[in-house]
């Protein structure tokens, strides 16, 4: 009796934790020497309103706009160790490039691409060239970070901005960076309380940042990642006050805590796709790092339509204005100036 | 001023989750067991918490009323979770901290799974609203730091005179501790161990479930996979800190969450300091002060991590 339970509640286990992890085939198309089989390997889900859903968005798009050419599958919740498993299944399967969207997964991915030369890799964010067959990406999010800025700075009217960020490196960092130098583009007076949960998950930490920042006196905040959503929910917590929030993901305008959102902007990793694809066409199998940013449409932004009395005017002009210069050139931004003990 | 007010007011709330979820745990240790498992009757709890309001409330407002059934329901789960954990431990007499970590993975995989089949994504729910205590809330600097939470906090905080009482004045927990200190003994004198222990693994259950709905209901207002994010394995080791003792375990969740809550203040007040260590300050401070406790001080259940069989002799 005793063996035989103890086996059931293992078998339970097994199955749970092997179905906890979930993944899907999207649009299968038949398999000829045309289409482009991509897998994506994610460390959250396809809909957590933040890194991983705008992945999957993006190639879902990309599938959109080049009709025929891609055959998708993902992975998702995949830690470091299931995430070679799943990469090594998708080489059996004959999959063309494999993402592995996360810079975690970088050592893992340059193993791989060294096993299988012949499949296409790809990580980010990364701005170091990888071998012959991986592409790296790197947001530069820094333009993004500066358009929040700027909203938020002329937003505010305490001049106290919260900026809840996870950790201090990658495209998050070079966003929180940004934010800063916007602000202080329109009031250099205006004080930006930075703070890190240390992790891309955690959103009671970040909802408790939030918090804790709201109490110091801040009136606008921001926050990436999809532990930014517990700082939003924080935001949301105050309908009645002056309080508001600008995001880095565009699909937080929609959710139930977007009458907070005055804009946001997203990665659009359609246009990263539809590069990788071409490249893949040309020959092109790896050794290039592919910068996103507004000028090759790597990013998107747009304003709450619902807020329009918050952002109509003066906001949206400024707005304009350094999205035009960002889309006529890149790297006009030098996040790198950005010293937070100065703050 | 303000920002020790703000840190104060923040740290109690934050304390709330793992205060609920160490009181459950030292009576489940007090009994002799202890249960690695809290991690995954939190993920149960903080899922089932918010899928009452948020089936029942979705599109509209939420009544209250839904969100006590979901307080309940993650306590009853909880429970039912905490006999389960009793099953392999007291009956079968499985290594506690094996099936302890079976439990953390079950409890975080089941919550996953149910949570994307119900609900699919990440979902928000109005949640448990503050409720300034009238008059208590007014005054000046105590009031926002003692009277200005949610329901809950007021309520975990009752359950520490409660858990002393339970636990030192009352025949059942006079039998919880004799059983997880000399469960021979204990036995001799017509004590069912096996029944305390698992009356007390339903307790530790149920009281896991409600800090794992304590923070889908009341902080986050919100669930996604990793919500607990080892916060059931900080309420074992608070414990361990809080020498089994409901008051001393208290201070050591109030002495967590006040450093989350310090390390938070300092991160915003830009001070010139590595943010990876003010992040780690909380969990160094405890490991710090574990061990600097002296070991005659640790009056732990002797019995802990100990099954009991009744037919074996000495």
């Amino acid at each position: 009796m005793k063996k035989t339970v103890t086996i059931m509640l293992c078998l339970v286990l097994a199955c749970t934790t092997l179905f906890a992890a979930g993944s899907g085939e999207k649009a299968a198309v038949k398999k000829d020497s045309n289409v482009v089989k991509i897998a994506l390997i994610i460390e959250n889900t396809i809909d957590d309103k933040g890194w991983c859903q705008s992945m999957h968005d993006g190639i879902t798009e990309a599938m959109k706009q080049l009709p025929g050419r891609i055959e998708y599958s993902y992975t998702e919740k995949m830690n470091l160790v299931d995430a070679g498993t799943a990469a090594r299944q998708y080489v059996a399967q004959g999959y063309d490039i494999i993402i592995a969207h996360g810079a975690q997964y970088k050592n893992l991915t340059l193993e791989m691409a060294e096993e299988y030369p012949d499949v296409t890799f790809a990580f980010g964010t990364s701005s170091e060239k990888g071998p012959a067959n991986v592409f790296t990406y790197m947001p530069e999010s820094e333009e993004t970070g500066y358009l929040s800025g700027l909203i938020a700075g002329m937003t505010t009217k305490s001049k106290i901005l919260g900026l809840v960020g996870p950790v201090d490196a990658g495209d998050a960092a070079r966003y929180n960076r940004g934010f800063v130098l916007g602000a202080r583009a329109i009031d250099p007076s205006i004080r930006v309380m930075v703070a890190h949960s240390g992790s891309f998950s955690d959103f009671v930490k970040a909802g408790e940042i939030a918090q804790s920042q709201i109490k110091s006196g801040a009136d606008v905040l921001t926050g990436s990642s999809q532990q930014a959503l517990g700082a939003l929910r924080a935001v949301a917590d105050h309908p009645n006050a002056d309080i508001w929030w600008v995001g880095q993901e565009t699909a937080q305008i929609s959710i139930p805590e977007g009458y907070k959102v005055i804009g946001a902007s997203a990665y659009n990793y359609a246009a990263v796709i539809i590069g990788l694809v071409e490249k893949l066409d040309s020959g092109v199998k790896g050794g290039e790092v592919i910068p996103m940013n507004f000028h090759n449409g790597g990013f998107l932004f747009e304003f709450n339509p619902n807020l329009k009395d918050k952002w109509e005017g003066a906001i949206e002009a400024k707005v304009n204005e350094a999205l035009a210069s960002f889309r006529a050139k890149s790297g006009t931004i030098d996040y790198m100036s950005v010293d937070y003990s100065k703050l | 001023m303000n920002t020790a007010v703000n840190i104060l007011s923040l740290g109690i709330p934050f304390s709330v989750a793992l205060l609920i979820a160490s009181l459950g745990e030292m009576f489940n240790q007090r009994s002799g067991v202890f249960n690695l498992g809290c991690e995954g009757i939190m993920a149960m709890g903080a899922f089932l918490g918010m899928l009452v309001p948020y089936s029942v409330g979705h599109g509209g407002p939420t009544s209250e009323i839904f969100n006590v059934l979901g307080l309940l329901l993650a306590m009853g789960v909880g429970a039912l979770f905490g006999l389960l954990f009793a099953l392999v431990v007291v009956t079968f007499r499985a290594p506690q901290g094996i099936a302890g970590i079976g439990l953390q993975m079950f409890g975080v995989g089941v919550a996953g799974t149910l949570f994307r089949h119900f609900i699919g994504g990440t979902q928000s729910v109005p949640g448990i609203s503050k409720f300034p205590i009238p008059l208590l809330s007014k005054i000046p600097v105590l009031g926002p730091i003692f009277f200005s939470h949610n329901v809950l906090v007021y309520i975990a905080f009752l359950f520490v005179p409660l858990s002393w009482y339970i636990l030192f004045r009352t025949p059942w927990g006079l039998r919880v501790r004799a059983a997880g200190t000399n469960p021979r003994a204990a036995d001799s004198i017509g004590i069912n161990v096996t029944r305390v222990r698992y009356q007390a693994l339903a307790v530790g259950g149920a009281l896991a479930g409600l800090a794992g709905a304590y923070l889908s209901l009341c902080q986050a207002k919100m669930f996604s996979d990793g919500i607990i994010a080892g916060r059931g394995f900080i309420a074992v080791a608070l414990v361990y800190f809080g020498h089994w003792h409901p008051v001393k375990i208290m201070g050591g969740a109030l002495l967590f969450s006040l450093a989350q809550s310090l390390q938070l203040a300092i991160q915003g007040q830009g001070i010139a300091f590595p943010y990876e260590f003010a992040v780690m300050l909380p969990y160094v401070l405890v490991i710090v002060v574990l061990a600097f406790s002296r070991e005659s001080q640790l009056l732990g259940p002797t019995a802990l991590g100990q099954p009991f069989n009744r037919e074996k002799r000495i």
